[in-house]
């Protein structure tokens, strides 16, 4: 079974609409290649230039909050599910 | 996308509660919804502790995964301690998404509920927004 990435409105644009995308399982690092491969420009919103899950998105593995797990080294695995939220903040 | 958002007076209630809590800090946290009807008021972590900023904690925003797993839609309330019921320069300049935004204003003795879509035509990018209301009805 593939890993499922659940993706935001506010990203879909970068997957051609599509609000669920199938990669291969491996370190989130991994998977967000993938997902770069597969849809190019998708990386940048995620990844800071210095290699660092951007602050105004989280990830999650199987409703785990990736930042309290191995950040971008954390293991998925066949069948697992990432979830991918923008971060909700004002004042 | 709904055009008034309905709340029981129970669920208004309890929203309004944990805004009162949070003081001196914002406080915030998500509501459930089915079409424009508060199913259920989902109290959260104000992650930023300040009163002039909150950040939806990472840990449980979750919830709104699991909320539309469940085939709801969910938007977002937070407080304003001593200002009006009406997005602030940040609250615009930090909405990335359509979906309202409730605020909850304690900056009098009886708090005022109203909320409100931040239209962007980029909100990846945009900082500016235009400020559209979503009327709120509170029933009971």
């Amino acid at each position: 079974m593939p890993v499922e990435v659940r993706i935001p409105t506010v990203f879909r644009r970068f997957t051609g609409d599509r609000s669920v995308v199938e990669v291969g399982p491996g370190t989130i690092a991994e998977v967000i290649d993938q997902l770069e491969a597969q849809h190019p420009g998708f990386r940048e919103q995620i990844i800071t230039s210095e290699g660092e899950l951007h602050r105004f998105v989280n990830i999650y593995v199987n409703d785990e909050d990736a930042r309290y797990l191995e950040k971008l080294d954390t293991k998925v695995d066949e069948g697992d599910t990432i979830s991918l939220l923008p971060s909700v903040a004002g004042g | 996308m709904t055009d008034t958002l309905y709340f029981s007076k129970e669920h208004a209630s309890e929203m309004i509660e944990h805004c009162l809590q949070g003081r001196p800090n914002e406080a915030c946290g998500v509501v459930a919804l089915d079409g424009g009807r508060v199913q259920r008021v989902v109290p959260m972590t104000n992650a930023a502790q300040s009163p002039v900023r909150y950040v939806l904690d990472s840990r449980e925003q979750i919830v709104c995964v699991q909320l539309e797993r469940d085939g709801f839609d969910w938007a977002v309330f937070h407080s304003h301690t001593r200002t009006e019921a009406y997005p602030s320069p940040t609250d615009v300049r930090e909405a990335r998404e359509p979906r309202p935004y409730i605020i909850v204003s304690l900056a009098d003795s009886k708090p005022v509920v109203r909320a409100f879509r931040i239209v962007k035509d980029d909100y990846l990018n945009d900082r500016e927004g235009r400020i559209v209301e979503v009327p709120v009805h509170v029933e009971g």
